[in-house]
């Protein structure tokens, strides 16, 4: 029987555990969710927030098989009563990636894709997909094929396949951690529209930062799969661990000023300077002709920690590819330690130079992890006990020891990614190159991660690509800005990330962490981490 | 995600057809051939399918891919055919013109100690095998590159396949060059930890075994890239009820034209066939080289 309350959506006492799991994902999870509401869910990784929005969307029980108890009232409704298409009007779901979901070939059958399912008339579908396009502002995009869309273009694609369906419940997935900050923005003022617009919004986000900008009505944050707490925001930045979301600097200086700095020395140091990758006139076009890389040049030194930033499309990947030797210049040359990579195989290059590609699935194959970091490392013929060095230490950097005789393939996202970069490390490369190293990981792990792997002995030089503006701040010495296949900025972080139209241009947004190094810069010296900055600026009162 | 093939817009008298005519005329010229072994009719379907390319207006750049690839297919098929003999003497001929004795020979990897009889009817099997593969192929190879990707799934509708079936057929047909592309990306990842798939050795089965560095992340990405498919069309209320395809397809007179060809060949095909035309053709100054 249908039980009427005033709330869109109603979590009552809802409790699941998968059935491969000994523990709940979720335990005794209650809470509201007004009409044009816009809460914002908060926590690291494992806290449960997939699993909540699973239950919410009814893909639990229907897909992912366990035991499940508590309800889920959606417009009084409980789900467990209604059909999946029925589940689907409702609630609308964007995941954190959008390659995962987007299934049409073009831009207008992905967005016709569902009305298609419900057997709605042909014109009232054109109708529909064509407002929505409109509202969303991405009518343009309406015959590209949706592989070619930039990151940003594809979470708008998928935000409007689900809108098409007009849901009134909105889930949003960690919807920005594929998106460039200024990308972020605008989904996030379109998700502000959409509350405003009476639509009910539930968005999972760790970068908590980055949701504030759009004034969230209420925060809830999980821990070990319980509601932590449930209030205003004000109330939140009390009580959430800013170590385990990103908060806005201001609050975690107040707040770390309070509490002891964990102790961070970077080990590479700058001794010589000498040249370990040089980029001569470099230029790129595919196949087809496209050229993407236009007349780079730049040089990677000893004690370089660099950042790569840039747009999705600006060649940052490409123009990295050269390095190791995996893409050939069209033009120009790439020297690493002073020999053409046209004249030596990727595998030689290797043994300089470790890559860590964006994705661990492509790599992982091994039966047992410590198999899997054995690999490059025999490869590259080293001795027995270099191995087993090379592996110790590695598992060690990116805190993965207890899982050596775990399937790679069998562990968390989270845990695969660092498995994928312990793979490289144990390699012993005197050059490090990671392509978006923080991507799918929560907040916690890739500080902890980033914090170990620059501390750890070896490394001549880092290189790692983000979106992630504070990743560059706290770690890089030098950071590098890409701009259509070109590079437009190339500095110390104190020099290149005060133009602010620079950073406009490479669709970076000014955070409040870069805001407050600026504001003390006379008094550091350089850019620091929140943390680091709060006791700087103690320290100088003392 | 699902990527698709080099589909690009192109304004030729193939892209105007209806993909169902085109698909439907394929098959009436796949199974039309398959009845033949004289060169000289395969010749003629050879120039059905080249004429359909070129018309198509597809360049050798776009293409030089595909090409390289299914000639690989072909010319191992072939030649293993060649040297087995296998095949041809089943289907094709009874006795053979011998040309010269190869032999013994030593196969590579196994290591078999093989004498090759090169015979008339051999070389002209193979031949005909080559002509007969590349007829089919080249009109196969044409769809992926001019069908808009998003009528693949209402074209097998049309067709006649339900709902499900046909959204299966339409992500099976884009699952082609996504598989591709991981296998590149995987290829690259394992290359940047120094593997070297060039420099494989040991026997077969330890050859085989030194792939899963590049078999098992390719295979569980596309297991894993299954299931996100799957959660996504269960999202969108997909298989509910039937569904409402949005794109349309009508038949042209050209179209009706075209299926009516086809399936004349495939009718003259066949009866040509049951009437014993159409075997192994062997030309008297190929007989010639014979001792």
């Amino acid at each position: 029987m249908a039980q009427f309350t005033q709330f869109p959506l109603s979590v009552q006492n809802l409790t699941f555990q998968y059935r491969t799991r000994e523990q709940p994902a979720i335990e005794d999870v209650s809470f509201d969710l007004h009409a044009g509401e816009l809460l914002l869910v908060a926590g690291s990784s494992g806290c449960g927030k997939t699993t909540l929005i699973r239950c919410i969307n009814g893909l639990i029980p229907r897909s992912y098989k366990g035991t499940l108890s508590g309800r889920v009232l959606l417009n009084g409704e409980d789900a467990s009563g209604l059909s999946l298409s029925r589940v689907s009007q409702i609630v609308g779901t964007v995941l954190q990636d959008p390659e995962r979901q987007i299934l049409g070939a073009h831009v207008f059958t992905e967005v016709a894709f569902g009305l298609e399912n419900l057997g709605l008339p042909r014109d009232e579908i054109r109708q529909r997909v064509d407002e929505t396009l409109d509202f969303l502002g991405i009518a343009h995009l309406r015959n590209r094929e949706t592989f070619s869309l930039s990151g940003g273009e594809k979470q708008k694609v998928s935000l409007a396949g689900v809108l098409a369906m007009r849901p009134n419940i909105l889930l949003l997935d960690e919807p920005l951690a594929s998106l460039d900050p200024a990308s972020a923005q605008e989904a996030l003022a379109l998700f502000r529209r959409l509350a405003d617009a009476g639509v009910s919004i539930l968005l999972v986000e760790h970068r908590v930062e980055d949701a504030l900008g759009i004034r969230p009505d209420r925060v809830l944050f999980m821990r070990d799969g319980k509601i932590a707490y449930d209030g205003s925001l004000d109330g939140a930045m009390q009580v959430m661990d800013y170590r385990q979301v990103k908060l806005p600097a201001p609050v975690v200086i107040e707040r770390a000023a309070k509490v002891p700095l964990p102790a961070f020395e970077p080990a590479i140091k700058a001794n010589g300077r000498d040249p370990l990758v040089i980029f001569e006139d470099v230029t790129f076009a595919y196949e087809s002709g496209a050229e993407v890389i236009h007349g780079v040049n730049m040089t990677l030194r000893q004690g370089d920690v660099v950042a790569i930033l840039g747009p999705n499309g600006a060649g940052k990947t490409t123009l990295v590819k050269h390095a190791i030797g995996l893409l050939k210049p069209s033009h120009g040359r790439v020297l690493v330690e002073g020999t053409d990579t046209r004249k030596i195989s990727v595998a030689q290059i290797a043994h300089t130079l470790g890559y860590v590609f964006q994705s661990p699935s492509h790599m992982l194959y091994a039966p047992t992890v410590r198999e899997e970091l054995a690999f490059g490392p025999k490869n590259l013929g080293f001795s027995a006990e270099a191995i087993e060095a090379g592996v110790d230490a590695a598992l060690d950097a990116v805190n993965v020891r207890g899982l050596e005789s775990y399937p790679p393939l069998s562990l968390s996202f989270g845990q695969q990614k660092r498995v994928s970069i312990a793979a490289i490390l144990a390699m012993h490369s005197k050059i490090l190159v990671m392509d978006e190293p923080t991507a799918g990981q929560d907040y916690w792990n890739y500080i902890a991660f980033m914090d170990s792997i620059l501390q750890t002995p070896g490394f001549s030089a880092i290189l790692f690509i983000t979106h992630d503006l504070d990743l560059a701040i706290c770690y890089a010495n030098r950071v590098v800005l890409m701009h259509d296949g070109q590079i437009a900025g190339d500095g110390a972080p104190a020099e290149v990330l005060t133009d602010f139209d620079l950073l406009e241009r490479c669709r970076l947004v000014p955070t409040s962490l870069l805001r407050a190094n600026l504001e003390h810069l006379s008094v550091t010296g350089r850019f620091l981490s929140a943390e680091a900055l709060a006791h700087a600026l103690v320290d100088r009162k003392r | 995600m699902l990527i698709a093939w080099r589909y690009r817009e192109r304004d030729t008298i193939i892209q105007r057809l209806d993909p169902r005519a085109r698909i439907i005329f394929m098959l009436t010229m796949l199974f039309s051939v398959i009845q033949f072994w004289d060169l000289r009719i395969l010749l003629i379907f050879l120039g059905i399918a080249l004429l359909q390319f070129f018309l198509a207006k597809l360049t050798w750049r776009e293409t030089r891919r595909a090409w390289i690839l299914i000639s690989i297919i072909i010319l191992v098929m072939t030649t293993l055919t060649f040297f087995t003999g296998r095949g041809g003497i089943q289907y094709a001929y009874t006795e053979e013109h011998l040309i010269r004795q190869l032999g013994p020979l030593s196969l590579p990897i196994v290591g078999w100690q093989i004498s090759v009889n090169i015979t008339v009817e051999k070389i002209v099997f193979a031949v005909s095998q080559l002509v007969r593969m590349y007829a089919i192929t080249v009109m196969a190879i044409t769809i992926p590159y001019t069908v808009n990707p998003s009528l693949y799934g209402v074209t097998f509708r049309g067709l006649g396949l339900p709902d499900k079936f046909a959204y299966a057929m339409d992500l099976a047909f884009r699952f082609v060059p996504t598989l591709a592309r991981d296998f590149a990306i995987t290829r690259d990842a394992q290359r940047a930890r120094g593997y070297e798939v060039e420099k494989l050795s040991g026997g077969i089965i330890a050859q085989i075994r030194k792939l899963a560095p590049l078999l098992v992340p390719v295979t569980i990405n596309a297991i894993v890239g299954a299931e996100d498919i799957i959660d996504a069309m269960d999202l969108r209320a997909f298989g509910v009820r039937p569904r409402t395809w949005v794109h349309q397809l009508t038949y042209a007179r050209v179209d009706k034209f075209l299926i009516a060809i086809g399936v004349l060949i495939f009718v003259a095909s066949t009866v040509l066939a049951f009437m014993g035309i159409g075997r192994l053709w062997l030309p008297a100054w190929a007989l010639a080289w014979a001792q």
